[in-house]
């Protein structure tokens, strides 16, 4: 048998479109093994690029580029003139956000080139997933680029500011509908593949790596070492049969829209599974935007050793469960809370609108309340205390930083 | 361990690939001789698996190219400054001596030495120098004697030197094709695996042969002032690999494919503005073969370093007056949207209205009205334009010629 035209073969569509072909060339690899030659090492190379590129011919059909148009400049690196807030989010009525520690913001020295990025076809009537990470500047107009040439407007139906998705429609009824592979069925250590689109071009720009580990980011995301950048975030990682694993977007252990871009390039890069993916999807097309969750609170920045709540907004979640200055935080989501770190680590993938659970110890009682996180843009202004909250004393509450005023 | 879990993978594949013919576990339960045969295959494919791990995965199938490339990769040592380092790689691109790098500061020194593969020692001088694309040509001398300076490099013959032929062409692009040159778009296709060779770091010392590292070849993309990459002229095309290569002593490295033909050469850092990392790229063969033939042109003399400048800059032209007033406001990230258009003027003759909103201007996307007055003022008189522009929620396309009057607004 002439094994080079195995190989040769290998790539043809008509071979790849079925599922386990790929397994079925690695098997009669694995049986020929004895009989291999020496450099057959390197047939299996070249087998493994083909397998790459197929994925990316496979996939091609249902990645789409994006494009937008105006929006705002990045905060850091906005002229003088237009620093009265441009709002993050709609329906902002309250005081301008510079007065409240309690603040969605980008919180970082970092300028987003534009260019075009990647999105992944979610439904055949014109539902296409992407990042979040995209729209960070609120663009004016998106437009998308379909595989077939098709250039057409694109409406941001919602966004997931915590979970970094976004959910666009367009105009079409036959976008082609890429297989998804579960969550369950990922196993650390496989190939994982990513694509995208925002080098330009016609093709995707690929990247090969495997799964580092799955249910991060309390069970969000799973981790691959494959390059992920702005270039494919919003962009499939797909393992080597050309079934999606998940949609890559920036991640980190802490809030805020540009979390995550201290991992570009670094292999550590991550991506959202398909459940989470189906459920947040599912939310997202009926116009829910989800936003960091907050408590509401400030918590003693002298002490490093206990969550002690020195101050609450009015109104805010915490005050509606009643919870008082001088309590402190024993558990949260049923993680114990030694110090504001922790805090965060338990609830900065909750979004607000969802309610958490709180164990409070309250002269030496304990008792359990359920709270409901909050948008930034509802929490009210904190209360003057004995010892005021001051806004200048560079410690306590810039919530990006490290700060004690932030509910996660 | 990666190859480790490899081998797990396939070993798991294959075992869901039997569960798959129905092997497991109903026909266990009906047929008695079926665990048998589910053992047997079991270990078959253990045994299989195992000397597939052994045979295949021990070798890495990188063989062939690393033995193609090490000795065609020198190391070169040169000026400090800094910290700019004084070390980088070169790659062997002739019998007699060539050696072609990275234009940097390591060159700017009297005495830049290379070391190549067996750890002999020579003189480099600078034949020639691109400050656009950031390219340097040298020269090797006569080899150093053992434990002595080596000779200055002068006219008489070295050589010969293991060197990668790059002569190649692109379809369609303007490279005298010399006889039989190789196509260099078919020697690499997105999601080849690439191999670079080189010396960061300056890990290898002496005799000891350059770092080898691996990862696919992304896509091939222009470098284009979207991106604005800093302090970088050049905005033509670069291969995007995902190995890491960015780092002192790896521009310079060799990129070769799973073959080990030579498909480019590892470029200066630079940081992307895009991401604000180290963009991991390489210089096309194709663009460094074209650096190699104005090298070897005749007017290059032997005399000092050469500087070559882009001759893309041109002189002054007339700027295009389309007719069409963009919206203008102090804020200046807002999308280019037509304010108005001047009656009789060109844009009004291709059927630009006003509160079009121009996505991008030929094939170039401008997403704010900077980018726009950009644009435009790279445009010539002569120059028809494509735009791209929205419209209600249609986009179309129109074309704006300079001497033209009818529609030519099409969907």
């Amino acid at each position: 048998m002439n094994r080079k035209r195995t190989v040769g073969q290998f790539g043809m569509h008509s071979v790849f479109r079925r599922r386990g072909a790929v397994l079925a060339v690695v098997f009669s690899l694995i049986f020929m093994a004895p009989t291999l030659a020496s450099d057959d090492a390197y047939e299996v190379r070249r087998a493994t690029q083909e397998c790459f590129r197929a994925v990316a011919t496979r996939l091609r059909p249902s990645l789409v580029k994006i494009e937008t148009v105006g929006g705002t400049q990045p905060l850091t690196a906005a002229p003088r003139r237009i620093a009265t807030p441009i709002p993050l989010e709609e329906g902002s009525e309250r005081a301008p956000r510079s007065q409240t520690p309690f603040r969605d913001t980008l919180g970082s020295k970092f300028v987003i080139a534009g260019g075009p990025v990647t999105g992944l076809v979610y439904s055949s009537d014109g539902y296409i997933i992407t990042s979040s990470f995209n729209f960070v500047r609120d663009p004016a107009l998106i437009s998308v680029t379909l595989a077939d040439g098709r250039h057409l407007v694109a409406d941001l139906v919602a966004r997931d500011h915590v979970r970094k998705l976004a959910l666009l429609k367009v105009d079409a009824d036959d976008l082609v509908v890429p297989e998804w592979v579960s969550h369950q069925d990922v196993r650390v250590g496989q190939w994982a593949i990513a694509l995208g689109l925002g080098f330009g071009g016609r093709d995707a720009s690929i990247t090969v790596g495997i799964v580092s580990a799955w249910r991060r980011m309390q069970g969000n995301a799973i981790q691959t070492d494959a390059k992920l950048n702005p270039a494919n975030y919003g962009g499939p990682l797909c393992d080597l049969s050309g079934r999606v694993i998940g949609i890559a977007v920036p991640m980190a252990q802490r809030p805020g829209e540009l979390a995550g871009v201290e991992f570009y390039d670094a292999g550590i890069g991550f991506a959202v599974p398909r459940e989470r993916v189906d459920a947040i999807a599912a939310e997202l097309m009926t116009g829910r935007s989800f936003y960091r969750g907050w408590l509401g609170i400030v918590l003693d920045p002298r002490r490093k050793d206990a969550a002690i709540v020195t101050n609450i907004a009015d109104p805010s979640p915490m005050q509606a469960v009643g919870v008082l200055p001088g309590d402190r935080i024993v558990r949260a989501n049923g993680t114990e809370i030694d110090h504001f770190g922790h805090l965060v680590q338990a609830l900065y993938m909750i979004p607000a609108g969802e309610t958490v659970p709180l164990e409070i110890e309250r002269d030496d009682e304990r008792f359990t309340v359920q709270v409901t996180l909050a948008r930034s843009v509802d929490l009210g202004s904190l209360p003057d205390l004995t010892e005021p909250f001051d806004p200048a004393d560079p410690q306590p509450q810039t919530p990006e930083d490290s700060s004690e005023g932030d509910g996660g | 361990m990666l190859q480790l879990a490899r081998v797990q993978e396939v070993r798991q594949r294959s075992r869901r690939f039997v569960t798959s013919r129905g092997l497991k576990p109903a026909a266990r339960a009906s047929i008695s001789i079926a665990p048998l045969i589910q053992r047997g295959i079991g270990w078959m494919i253990f045994v299989a698996t195992c000397l597939v791990a052994v045979e295949v995965f021990a070798g890495g199938g990188f063989d062939r190219a690393i033995a193609a490339v090490r000795p065609r990769v020198v190391k070169l040592y040169g000026l400090s400054v800094g910290r700019e380092k004084g070390y980088g790689s070169g790659v062997l691109v002739s019998a007699d001596g060539l050696v072609l790098t990275v234009s940097s500061i390591l060159l700017d020194g009297q005495n830049v030495r290379a070391v190549l593969f067996d750890g002999s020692l020579y003189a480099a001088k600078l034949v020639r120098r691109d400050e656009t694309r950031q390219l340097a040509l040298l020269q090797l001398g006569p080899a150093a004697e053992e434990g002595a300076e080596p000779a200055a490099v002068d006219d008489a013959e070295v050589g010969p030197f293991p060197f990668f032929d790059i002569a190649c062409r692109r379809p369609g692009d303007a490279l005298p094709a010399a006889d039989g040159a190789v196509d260099c778009d078919a020697l690499l296709q997105p999601a080849d695996w690439v191999l670079a060779a080189g010396n960061p770091f300056k890990v290898a010392e002496g005799a000891e042969p350059v770092s080898i590292s691996h990862g696919v070849f992304s896509t091939r993309t222009r470098l284009d002032a979207k991106r604005r990459v800093r302090e970088f002229p050049y905005h033509g095309d670069v291969l995007v690999i995902d190995a890491v290569t960015s780092n002192p002593g790896s521009p310079g490295s060799a990129l070769v494919n799973l073959d080990g033909a030579f498909v480019g050469m590892i470029g200066r850092v630079v940081k992307s503005n895009r991401t604000h990392t180290h963009f991991n790229y390489a210089m096309p063969r194709d663009v460094l073969y074209e650096f190699l033939l104005e090298a070897k042109t005749p007017e290059v003399t032997g005399d000092d370093a050469l500087l070559v400048r882009s001759s893309d800059s041109g002189g002054e032209v007339e700027r295009l007056d389309t007719g069409i007033r963009i919206t203008r406001t102090a804020y200046v990230r807002i999308p280019p949207l037509v304010d108005r258009v001047r009656r009789g003027s060109l844009a009004a003759g291709a059927g630009v209205r006003r509160d079009d909103l121009i996505l991008s201007i030929n094939g170039e996307t401008v997403a704010d009205v900077e980018a726009y007055d950009k644009r435009m003022s790279r445009l010539s008189n002569n120059e028809s334009i494509v735009l791209v522009i929205r419209r209600g929620r249609r986009i179309l396309s129109v074309r704006i010629e300079p001497q033209m009057s009818e529609e030519a607004v099409k969907p």
